[in-house]
C-alpha cells in the first residue's frame, strides 16, 4: 500500500527549533520570533480579547481529552479569587506517547512563554510544571531554562515591566498513569491521594488549594505563543481539515521502518504519515490495524487507512484522536495479546478509587490471559462484553478509556477471539 | 422543591437532596456501600445504580451523586442498573473471602446482605483471590484486611470526619491497603465506630470476637451513661453478660457514632468483683433479711437520735428513679436533705447551669454542630464528654473557628484557638468578651435588664483576644459551651448571660453545658435544697448524724479528702450501701444491698441539654455464665435460679428498706404527653430568664493574678477517671499514666524537668506524682488527673488554692522510682 505521491514538505511552527543532538538555547528560540508574543501582548491589550484569539484559534486541548482550551480560559471568572495557578501538565503516560518529551527537549523556552501568555490570560501568578519523574533529564532542561529566562525577564516579579509577575516551579510527579488526570493531579500536588474528583467545582473555579486553576498540556500551552503571534486564522489554516486547527505531534510506534515524532497538519491522513514519515511498514509486512491516540483509544482497523487524522473524522468512526500516539500493528500481530498487554498496563495503574475500574480491569486482564493462553471459554466473549458495558459507568475517564481497545476488539475482530477460544491458543504464535 | 417520580412513586424533596436520599424517604432502600448519611457521596462503590429514564443525564447513574431534578423520572429496578449492581457485588466478591463462618461481622454484614439479595451465588472469576497482612490494631478492634471491599468509608470517618491521622490508605489498583503505617493501637479516641461503619467484616469489635451471632444477642437500646451526654446506643448480651455496646442513631444527639469510652466501658457490670450478694456486717445473706436489717437498724437510730440523724447520699451516675427514692425515702422518714453531691461546688455548678439553660438558648449536640463560631469557657470536651469534641470538629469544618479558654493542656482533633488562662481568670475573661463582642446599642434597646447589666459591666483588666472578638462580630450562630466541672457559678452564670445577650442582638445564639455524670441535670432537678456531703461533714464529725444510706454513690472512694471522710465514716453508727460496683464504700458497709445497672433495668436519665430519655434493660443480668459455668461450652450447669438475680434496682431495693412507705415522688420531674421515649424530650424547666443577667456578675472577681499562689484542679481525662469506663480492661491501655502537668515556668521556678517528681501538700494530707511539662496551659496550675493511681483524693478539694511552698521536687524511693532511662542501644 505504497503512495504514489511524493513526499509533501508541511510547516513545521512547534519543532521549528528541533535539533537532533541538543536543545534549542534562548537566542535562538528569540531569533526565531520566541517571546515576541510575550513581548507583545504583555500589558498591551485587554485580556479578553487574547482569550477571543484562542478561542477562534479552536485550539484543542492536546492532551487527549481536546477540550478547547480558549473555552477553558473563559471558564475562569473575572472576579474569581486570587492568587490564581496554571499547571503545566506534563505527566505524559499514556502507552505510546512522547511527544511532551521531544517539545521540551527541543524547545523548552516554547513552552515556558506559552506558559506566561496562558498565566497573563488567566491572571494566574503561579505556574507549576506537574512532570512524570521519568523525565528526569527533562525536569533539569526545564529547571535551568527558566532560571534562565527569569534572568532574561521573562519570568518573575514584573515581567518586561508590564507589571504583571509570574514564575514557575517544576514539580516531578509520584509518578503514576492517573497523576495526569487534571484532578487528581490537583490532588497530587497538595499531598493527598491522586484519585480524581467528579466535577463540579471544575478546577477552574476551585482547584488547587480551592483556588481557580487552569491545567495544560504542554503541546497545548506550546501552541499559545504561535496563535498569539499569528493569528486564529493562521493557526486554523495549518490544518488540512475544515474542522481542524494548528498542527499536531504524531508519535508513531509499532511495525513501521522510522518510529518517531513528526509535525504534521491536523487531518493528514493516517496512510501518509506511516508511508511517508515513518517510513512505511516494516519487513514488507502489512497495516493489519493501528491505536490512533495512545492506549485509551480503539483500534482502527485497515479500513480507515487512509482517515485523515483530526479530531472530528476519528470522532465520526467511533476512535479518538487521543494524543495522537500512533501504534501500528501488522499481520502477524496478535491483537488479542496487544490489548491483555494493554490492559496489564490499565490494571496496575487503576487508583483504586471505584470499584469497575480497580476490580475489572483485572478480571478483564484474566479472561484475555486466558483467552491467548488456551484457556479460553465461549462465554468469556459475552463476559468481556458485560464487562466493558458495567465498566463505563466507572467513577472517571479513565476506564472508558480503558475499555476502548477492549470494545473495538470485540467490535472488529471478533474472530480473532473465537479463533483462539476454538483452536485453545494464540494462532500467531502456532504460526511463528 | 422539586418533585420526582422514583418507581413510579412521587415525591417532593428539597433542592440538593441526593436521588438515594429521595428514595430513602420514600421508604426504597437503593444499595449502597461508599454512601453513608454521615460522611455523604463519593460515588467510589458504583453499586447505588439507577437509570435515570428522564432527566439532564439520562442513562444509568449513581444515585448518591446525583441531585434530584424537577420531573426527573428514576427507575431503580431497570433491568440495566440492575446488571450493573449486579457486576459490582460480583466485583467485590472477586477478592472478598469466603469466611462468613467465622466472621463476626456475619449476621449483620452489609456485603452479605447484597450479596445475596442481589443474587450474586455463584462464582465465574477464575483468578486467585488478592490477599493482604492483616495488622495488630490494639486490644479493641480486629484488622482482616481480605475482607476488604474498598468503599474507603473507614478512611472518610477517620480522617475527614473524626479528624485523626494514622489509618490511611496505601497503595493503588486493586491493591489498595486501608491500615496503619506500622502495627499498634489506634491513636483515634473514636476508633470503635470503623467497627460499626464498615460494610463488611474488616474491623471488628475484638473483646466480642466470636462471642455470637447477632441474633444471638438480647439486644436492646440503651443510652450511655459514661458522661453527661446521653449518647444513644444499642446493647447486646447473651449468656448473662454484656457482650457489646454499638452506637445507636439519634438525630439531636450523637448521630451515628459514640466514643470509645462510651463503647468499651461496659465491664463494670460483667465484673466478676460485681457484687452479687446482700452483706450484713460483712456475713452475706439474702436480700430480704439485709432489707429487714436495714430496716430495723434506720429505724433503731432514728429512735435513738432522731429520725435528722440519717442521712441519704445519691449521685449523678444515678438513673433518675433511684434519684428520685433518695429524695422519697428521706422526705418520707423525716431524715435530713437528700444528697447527690459530694462537693458544694459541684452542687452550685449544676444547680446554676440547670437553672440557666432555658428552652431559648439550649443547644443539642447536633445543633452545636451547626454553629458558626464556637466559644468553649471552662472546658476540656475531649476529656469529659468526648462526643463534644467529635461536634467541635463537625462545626469547624463547616468553617466555624473554635476558641477554648480553659487552663489545661486542652486537646481536640480540631485546629482551634487555644488560651490557656488561670481559672480564676475565666469569669473577668467572659465579662471581656460579653463588653466587647456586644453590639451594646442592640442590647440595650431589647431589655431594660440587659441594658442595666451591660452598663455596670466593670471595664475588663484582661483584653478580650481580638481574633474572638472579630469572630464574634461576624457570627450569626454563635455558640457558648461551658464546662461545670473545673469552673465557678460566676463563669457558668456569665456563659449564659453571654449567650443570652447574643440572642437579645437578634442572632442563633446557643448554649451548651458539660456537665458531670450521666445524670448531673437529674440529680440537680432533684432537690435545689438538696446540700452536698461536703456541706453535711461537719454533722456527721459532730456526732449529730448517726446513719448514711449511700445509693450508688462512693463517698469513700471519691471524696477528695479521704483522711476527712474516713474519720467521718468510722463516726457513724451505720452504713448503709446500695450499688453494683464493689466500691470503698460498698467494702466498708454495715449492710451492703446488690443493685442493677442501666443494662438490667434500665432507667431514665437526663443529659446536660435536659433531654429525658428513657431506656429499658436489655438482659436480666444475673453473674454471667462464663463465671458459672464451669468453662464448658455450651453452658450445661442448670439451675432453677439466676445466678446473682437477687439484685435489683436501687429505688425498689430503697421502698423496700425505708420504715416509712415512699410515694411517687414524681413532682419534680414532668414529662409532657408526647415524650418520645427514644429520642427524648426536653425536661419541663422553670423560666430561667429571671436568673439571668445578676448585677453580681458584673463586678470583676479579681481573684487570680496573686504570685504566691497556685491553683490545684483535678480533672477528667477521656479514659481513666470516669468512674465506671475506667474499670474497663479493654481501655485501660489507653489511659496516660497520672500525672501532673506544668506550665515550663512553673516548673522553672521549683526547678523541675519533665517526668520528675513533685509533692504537693494539700489540705488532705500530700501526694507524689511525675511532672509533665507543657506549654500549652496556664501559669500558676497544676492539673491532675482523678486518676485511681493519683491520689487526688488527697488534695482536700478537686479545686483549691495551695501556697507555692506547698510543693517541692520530691526523690524518688523504693519501689516508686521511675525507672531510670537506659542508654540508647
Amino acid at each position: 500500500m505504497m503512495s504514489a505521491t511524493p513526499k509533501k514538505e508541511y510547516p513545521q511552527v512547534l519543532l521549528a527549533n528541533r535539533h537532533p543532538d541538543r536543545i534549542a538555547t534562548l537566542e535562538e528560540y528569540r531569533s526565531s520570533g520566541g517571546y515576541r508574543a510575550l513581548a507583545d501582548t504583555l500589558g498591551a491589550g485587554p485580556q479578553d480579547s487574547l482569550k477571543e484569539t484562542i478561542a477562534a484559534a479552536v485550539l484543542l486541548g492536546r492532551g487527549g481529552a481536546a477540550f478547547p482550551a480558549g473555552v477553558k480560559l473563559k471558564t475562569v471568572a473575572d472576579d474569581a479569587p486570587f492568587p490564581r495557578f496554571l499547571i503545566c501538565n506534563a505527566d505524559e503516560m499514556e502507552p505510546g506517547t512522547f511527544k511532551d518529551r521531544v517539545l521540551i527537549h527541543a524547545d523548552p523556552h516554547q513552552l515556558i512563554e506559552g506558559m506566561a501568555l496562558t498565566a497573563y490570560m488567566a491572571s494566574a501568578e503561579k505556574g507549576i510544571i506537574f512532570i512524570r519523574p521519568e523525565y528526569e533529564s527533562a525536569a533539569r532542561i526545564l529547571e535551568r531554562e527558566v532560571g534562565i529566562a527569569r534572568e532574561a525577564g521573562y519570568l518573575g516579579e514584573n515581567i518586561l515591566d508590564s507589571g504583571f509577575s509570574f514564575d514557575i516551579d517544576v514539580h516531578r510527579s509520584g509518578g503514576r498513569y492517573i497523576c495526569g488526570e487534571v484532578t487528581a493531579q490537583i490532588n497530587a500536588l497538595m499531598g493527598k491521594r491522586p484519585n480524581p474528583a467528579q466535577p463540579p467545582p471544575y478546577p477552574t473555579e476551585k482547584g488547587l488549594w480551592g483556588l481557580p486553576t487552569v491545567v495544560n498540556n504542554v503541546e497545548t500551552l506550546c501552541c499559545v505563543p504561535h496563535i498569539l503571534r499569528n493569528g486564529a486564522d493562521w493557526f486554523q489554516s495549518l490544518a488540512l481539515t475544515e474542522s481542524g486547527a494548528g498542527t499536531k505531534l504524531y508519535g508513531v510506534s509499532g511495525r513501521v521502518n522510522r518510529p518517531g515524532c513528526f509535525e504534521l497538519p491536523i487531518g493528514i491522513p493516517l496512510s501518509e504519515i506511516i508511508e511517508d514519515y515513518a517510513g512505511g511498514m516494516r519487513d514488507g509486512r502489512r497495516f493489519k490495524a493501528c491505536l490512533p491516540g495512545g492506549a485509551s483509544t480503539g483500534f482502527l482497523p485497515v479500513e480507515h487507512y487512509h482517515i485523515a487524522m483530526d479530531f472530528d473524522s476519528l470522532k465520526s468512526v467511533g476512535n479518538r484522536l487521543g494524543t495522537a500516539a500512533i501504534m501500528v500493528f501488522d499481520e502477524t500481530d496478535c491483537l488479542v495479546a496487544a490489548t491483555w498487554n494493554l490492559l496489564e498496563f490499565f490494571a496496575r495503574e487503576s487508583c483504586g478509587w471505584c470499584t469497575p475500574c480497580r476490580e475489572g480491569f483485572p478480571y478483564l486482564r484474566d479472561l484475555l490471559w486466558r483467552i491467548e493462553n488456551g484457556q479460553g471459554e465461549p462465554e468469556m466473549i459475552g463476559a468481556l462484553r458485560e464487562l466493558c458495558r458495567d465498566m463505563s459507568y466507572a467513577y472517571c475517564a479513565f476506564s472508558p478509556g480503558g475499555i476502548a481497545p477492549v470494545e473495538s476488539l470485540l467490535d472488529l475482530y471478533e474472530e480473532e477471539i473465537v479463533a483462539h477460544i476454538e483452536g485453545k491458543g494464540c494462532p500467531f504464535r502456532k504460526r511463528s | 422543591m422539586p418533585t420526582l417520580t422514583i418507581d413510579n412513586r412521587r415525591i417532593e424533596v428539597p433542592e440538593g437532596t441526593k436521588v438515594i436520599e429521595a428514595a430513602e424517604a420514600l421508604g426504597i432502600m437503593i444499595p449502597r456501600f461508599c454512601y453513608h448519611r454521615a460522611l455523604g457521596s463519593v460515588g467510589a462503590c458504583r453499586v447505588c445504580a439507577v437509570k435515570i429514564v428522564d432527566g439532564t443525564r439520562k442513562g444509568v447513574q449513581m444515585s448518591c451523586m446525583l441531585d434530584v431534578e424537577e420531573g426527573m423520572v428514576v427507575s431503580t429496578d431497570d433491568p440495566e442498573a440492575v446488571a450493573m449492581r449486579r457486576h459490582v457485588i460480583e466485583w467485590l466478591m472477586l477478592h472478598h473471602p469466603h469466611d462468613c463462618p467465622v466472621c463476626d461481622e456475619g449476621g449483620h454484614c452489609l456485603l452479605q446482605d447484597m450479596t445475596v439479595s442481589g443474587g450474586h451465588g455463584l462464582r465465574r472469576y477464575l483468578g486467585n483471590k488478592r490477599t493482604h497482612l492483616d495488622q495488630y490494631l490494639g486490644p479493641r478492634i480486629q484488622h482482616e484486611m481480605n475482607r476488604c471491599i474498598q468503599c474507603y468509608r473507614c478512611v472518610r470517618y477517620y480522617r475527614e470526619f473524626s479528624g485523626y491521622r494514622d489509618l490511611g490508605v496505601t497503595g493503588i489498583g486493586n491493591r489498595v491497603y486501608f491500615g496503619r503505617e506500622r502495627e499498634g493501637t489506634l491513636e483515634n479516641p473514636f476508633s470503635g465506630n470503623l467497627i460499626d461503619i464498615c460494610p463488611t467484616g474488616v474491623f471488628t469489635d475484638k473483646p466480642a470476637r466470636y462471642f455470637g451471632r447477632r441474633w444471638d444477642l438480647q439486644r436492646g437500646p440503651s443510652v450511655c451513661i459514661h458522661c453527661s451526654l446521653g449518647c444513644s446506643v444499642t446493647v447486646g448480651a447473651r449468656y448473662r453478660e454484656v457482650a457489646r455496646v454499638e452506637a445507636r442513631y439519634a438525630k439531636a444527639v450523637n448521630g451515628h457514632f459514640i466514643c470509645d469510652r462510651g463503647r468499651w466501658g461496659f465491664p463494670y457490670t460483667n465484673e466478676a468483683s460485681r457484687p452479687r450478694a446482700a452483706r450484713v456486717d460483712g456475713e452475706a445473706t439474702t436480700v430480704g433479711e439485709a432489707c429487714a436489717a436495714a430496716r430495723n437498724r434506720l429505724l433503731h437510730v432514728a429512735e435513738t437520735a432522731g429520725s435528722e440523724a440519717v442521712a441519704c447520699l445519691g449521685s449523678e451516675r444515678a438513673g433518675l428513679e433511684t434519684l428520685k427514692a433518695v429524695a422519697g425515702i428521706c422526705r418520707a422518714n423525716g431524715w435530713a436533705d437528700p444528697l447527690f453531691w459530694l462537693e458544694r461546688r459541684a452542687r452550685e455548678n449544676v444547680a446554676a447551669a440547670v437553672s440557666l439553660l432555658g428552652d431559648d438558648l439550649v443547644l443539642s449536640l447536633r445543633e452545636l454542630e451547626a454553629a458558626d463560631c464556637v466559644l468553649v469557657f471552662g472546658a476540656d470536651p475531649l476529656g469529659e464528654a468526648p462526643m463534644a469534641a467529635l461536634a467541635l470538629r463537625q462545626a469547624r469544618r463547616q468553617g466555624a473557628p473554635v476558641f477554648v479558654f480553659d487552663p489545661r493542656p486542652v486537646e481536640l482533633p480540631l485546629d482551634f484557638h487555644h488560651v490557656p488562662l488561670a481559672i480564676e481568670d475565666l469569669p473577668e475573661c467572659i465579662r471581656s468578651l460579653v463588653g466587647a463582642a456586644g453590639d451594646r446599642e442592640t442590647a440595650r434597646g431589647a431589655d431594660p435588664t440587659v441594658r442595666s447589666f451591660t452598663d455596670q459591666l466593670a471595664e475588663p483588666s484582661v483584653p478580650p483576644p481580638p481574633e474572638a472578638v472579630a469572630a464574634l462580630r461576624t457570627s450569626r450562630r454563635p455558640a457558648v459551651v461551658c464546662g461545670t466541672d473545673v469552673t465557678d457559678a460566676a463563669a457558668i452564670g456569665l456563659a449564659a448571660d453571654f449567650a443570652a445577650l447574643m440572642k437579645a442582638q437578634g442572632r442563633r445564639a446557643g448554649l451548651f453545658y458539660l456537665m458531670p455524670g450521666a445524670n448531673g441535670f437529674g440529680a440537680a432537678l432533684a432537690g435545689t435544697e438538696a446540700a452536698s456531703l461536703e456541706e453535711l461533714l461537719p454533722r456527721i464529725e459532730g456526732g449529730e448524724i448517726r446513719a448514711l444510706v449511700a445509693v450508688e454513690a462512693d463517698p469513700l472512694g471519691l471524696y477528695p479528702d479521704r483522711g476527712r471522710i474516713e474519720a467521718a465514716m468510722r463516726k457513724l453508727d451505720l452504713l448503709v450501701v446500695l450499688d453494683y460496683l464493689d466500691t470503698d464504700s460498698a467494702a466498708a458497709a454495715d449492710v451492703f444491698l446488690p443493685s442493677t445497672t442501666v443494662f438490667e433495668t434500665g432507667g431514665t436519665w437526663i443529659n446536660q441539654e435536659g433531654r429525658i430519655q428513657i431506656v429499658r434493660g436489655a438482659h436480666r443480668g444475673g453473674i454471667p455464665v462464663s463465671q458459672t459455668g464451669g468453662g464448658g461450652h455450651p453452658p450445661r450447669v442448670f439451675m432453677e435460679e439466676v445466678p446473682g438475680g437477687q439484685a435489683a434496682a436501687s429505688g425498689q431495693t430503697l421502698t423496700r428498706l425505708s420504715p416509712a412507705e415512699v410515694k411517687g415522688a414524681s413532682e419534680w420531674v414532668r414529662l409532657p404527653p408526647d415524650t418520645d421515649k427514644q429520642s427524648g424530650t426536653r425536661a419541663v424547666l422553670p423560666d430561667p430568664s429571671a436568673l439571668r443577667f445578676a448585677p453580681e456578675r458584673t463586678a470583676l472577681s479579681g481573684a487570680a493574678g496573686d504570685e504566691a499562689m497556685l491553683t490545684v484542679i483535678a480533672v477528667d481525662r477521656t479514659f481513666g477517671t470516669e468512674v465506671l469506663s475506667s474499670r474497663s480492661p479493654w481501655l485501660s491501655a489507653e489511659e496516660t499514666a497520672p500525672t501532673v502537668w506544668m506550665h515550663p515556668e512553673e516548673a522553672g521556678r521549683v526547678p523541675l524537668s519533665d517526668g520528675d517528681l513533685l509533692e504537693i501538700d494539700a489540705g488532705g494530707g500530700s501526694l507524689v506524682l511525675p511532672v509533665k511539662i507543657v506549654e500549652n496551659m496556664a501559669r500558676r496550675t497544676l492539673v491532675i488527673p482523678r486518676h485511681r493511681d493519683a491520689a487526688w483524693q488527697r488534695l482536700g478539694a478537686t479545686r483549691l488554692r495551695i501556697e507555692r511552698d506547698c510543693i517541692r521536687k520530691a526523690q524518688p524511693v523504693g519501689e516508686n522510682a521511675p525507672v531510670k532511662e537506659s542508654p540508647p542501644r
